[in-house]
């Protein structure tokens, strides 16, 4: 009897905590959703599909999905663009190349505040370091935390900055794994440098293009500390991301129920980008001979 | 290693200062008074660390990042391991469900449970306290599902020896399994760590009280005060920033090797 109930000892902690602090806040997210409540109140009255609704009449909402789609779209391209452009040059194992991977990599493990607070010191418009140097060339001194179309592209520059690493790091990997006699043969058949990589080493690391392209998407979906670091949501909304939206609503102006059903529109946004994902993964290319 | 062409390497060199100028410039200020900095003159000054620590209460926050990181790592790799080990080497009635309801924590974003685990710890009466830092992330499904993996690696005829020995299940986890995963673990326990410590939002939302506030909270609250432009007193908040940053960058360069290789296991197979 005791030796069946050994694996349940086993995996219990692990999955008591997984209950409580994932799975059952689905629920409650779902139940809370459907109702009326600001944490102070003591009932929760029942209003069916009210928040929903609400939210789907709200500029606020089309505002957040639109600038998060915005910043998607220009920041995931611009990402895997330049990762996978020097990713390809520091394939060798040389002291440099390992140098520059380690100095790449780095900001994807430092603390997004401290980068969003640095970050904040090279964009401020006075004795900033963008500022500064446009400054010295005889250029403007824009401002661009309080500008609501360059905001949003400061963002999309850390954030970039912070990730690179990360994109980089996988595009090795993918890349190593094309096995090198492809190259030669392409060498071989004449093709300039260029060439051989747009006709061989795109099409072939495209399986990791696709991996990096959904998780990169989707960490956009929830991009929060530089934006309540850096701008607020603001100037004007301008930046106002979902995720930012969300902890307005829900612990701004505590709206437990319109916060909770913005929390499940997103969360099946965001759920269905990821089961996108793991059939990429499971159908992922095989290039052996 | 490749012998170097030198102009590569210093052109690499270059490349890299470049990239990371930003924090190192904010690093290098943090050792200016403000007066200076804003005249543009160099000078070296402690003074800014002084005030971080002592005025505004970065040694607190150092204190609670270190206590709130640490209690998750541990507690975090306890779990996953135990875990890891009954996915690993037991076949058992509602294990695959378990292990996929794990797995599937990977996709789970986490704002979903923001709100409702702010309830269940107001509840508790845990908001305010470590244990409301600390009890949310524990649970680490990633962790799990890697060592699961790793132990699968090891030949079971280890285990049977030592069960044909007398040993218990716990003691052929603690003797057999765990030194032979250390590798596996060491990067989990990296992973897990430096992920508390740049935790961001729950904290922010599971404390008020100053007392208990992580880097991360202090470090925004700090910069937050003075919000107008050019009222910013950056080398006091670049020296604060450092003070958030150089715990993790001090362990990066020992082992990044590591942090890397268990990154490109992890996303690529």
């Amino acid at each position: 009897m005791l030796r069946k109930l050994t694996p349940y000892l086993f995996v219990a902690p692990l999955m008591i905590f997984i209950a409580v602090f994932t799975y059952i806040p689905i629920l409650t997210s779902l139940n809370l959703s459907v109702r009326q409540w600001n944490f102070l109140t003591p009932d929760m009255p029942f209003v069916g599909l009210r928040n929903y609704e609400e939210l789907l009449a709200s500029a606020e909402f089309w505002n957040s999905l639109r600038v998060t789609v915005v910043f998607a779209v220009l920041s995931v391209p611009l990402r895997l663009g330049a990762a996978l452009l020097i990713a390809s040059r520091l394939l060798r194992e040389t002291v440099s190349s390992r140098l520059l991977r380690g100095a790449f990599f780095l900001p994807s493990v430092t603390s997004i505040v401290s980068i969003a607070v640095v970050f904040s010191w090279v964009f401020a418009t006075d004795y900033g370091m963008v500022n500064w140097i446009l400054h010295l060339v005889g250029l403007g001194r824009p401002q661009w935390l309080q500008d609501p179309y360059l905001a949003l592209w400061v963002l999309i520059v850390v954030n970039t900055w912070r990730q690179l690493g990360y994109d980089i790091v996988i595009y090795i990997a993918g890349l190593q794994a094309i096995p090198q006699e492809l190259y030669d043969a392409a060498a071989v058949d004449g093709g300039k440098r260029f060439d051989v990589f747009r006709r061989v080493t795109i099409p072939l690391v495209m399986p990791t293009t696709y991996f990096l392209l959904v998780i990169s998407v989707i960490e956009a979906f929830q991009v929060f500390t530089i934006v309540n670091v850096m701008t607020k949501g603001g100037p004007a909304g301008a930046t106002d991301m979902l995720v930012n939206l969300l902890y307005e609503i829900g612990f701004g102006l505590f709206d437990i129920g319109r916060g909770s059903a913005l929390a499940v529109i997103l969360f099946v946004l965001l759920v269905g980008l990821a089961l996108l994902k793991s059939r990429i993964i499971g159908s992922k290319v095989h290039y052996e001979a | 290693m490749k012998p170097e062409n030198p102009f590569v390497a210093v052109l690499s060199l270059v490349v890299g200062l470049l990239f990371l100028s930003p924090v190192l410039y904010s690093i290098w200020m943090s050792f200016q008074t403000a007066d200076d900095f804003y005249a543009g003159r160099v000078t070296f000054t402690l003074d800014n660390y002084q005030r971080a620590i002592g005025q505004f209460h970065f040694a607190r926050y150092l204190i609670n990042s270190v206590i709130v990181s640490g209690l998750v790592t541990v507690l975090g790799i306890t779990v996953a391991t135990l875990a890891a080990f009954a996915f690993a080497r037991f076949s058992f009635r509602g294990g695959d469900l378990m292990f996929g309801a794990t797995v599937a924590t990977l996709m789970i974003p986490s704002h979903i449970s923001l709100i409702p685990n702010y309830l269940t710890l107001a509840k508790a009466g845990l908001l305010d306290s470590y244990a409301g830092l600390v009890l949310p992330a524990i649970s680490n499904g990633f962790a799990a599902f890697f060592l699961r993996q790793y132990m699968r690696g090891i030949p079971k005829a280890l285990d049977e020896a030592a069960y044909m020995d007398g040993a218990t299940h716990l003691q052929v986890l603690w003797r057999i399994i765990v030194p032979l995963s250390r590798p596996a673990i060491s990067s989990m326990a990296l992973y897990i760590f430096i992920g508390e410590w740049n935790n961001y939002i729950w904290p922010l939302v599971a404390v008020g009280k100053q007392d208990l506030y992580t880097l991360q909270i202090g470090l925004a609250r700090l910069y937050r005060i003075n919000p107008g432009e050019g009222l910013v007193d950056w080398p006091l908040v670049m020296a604060a920033s450092t003070i958030t940053i150089l715990p993790v960058l001090l362990g990066f360069f020992l082992v990044e090797r590591h942090l890397v290789r268990g990154i490109t296991m992890g996303a690529v197979k």
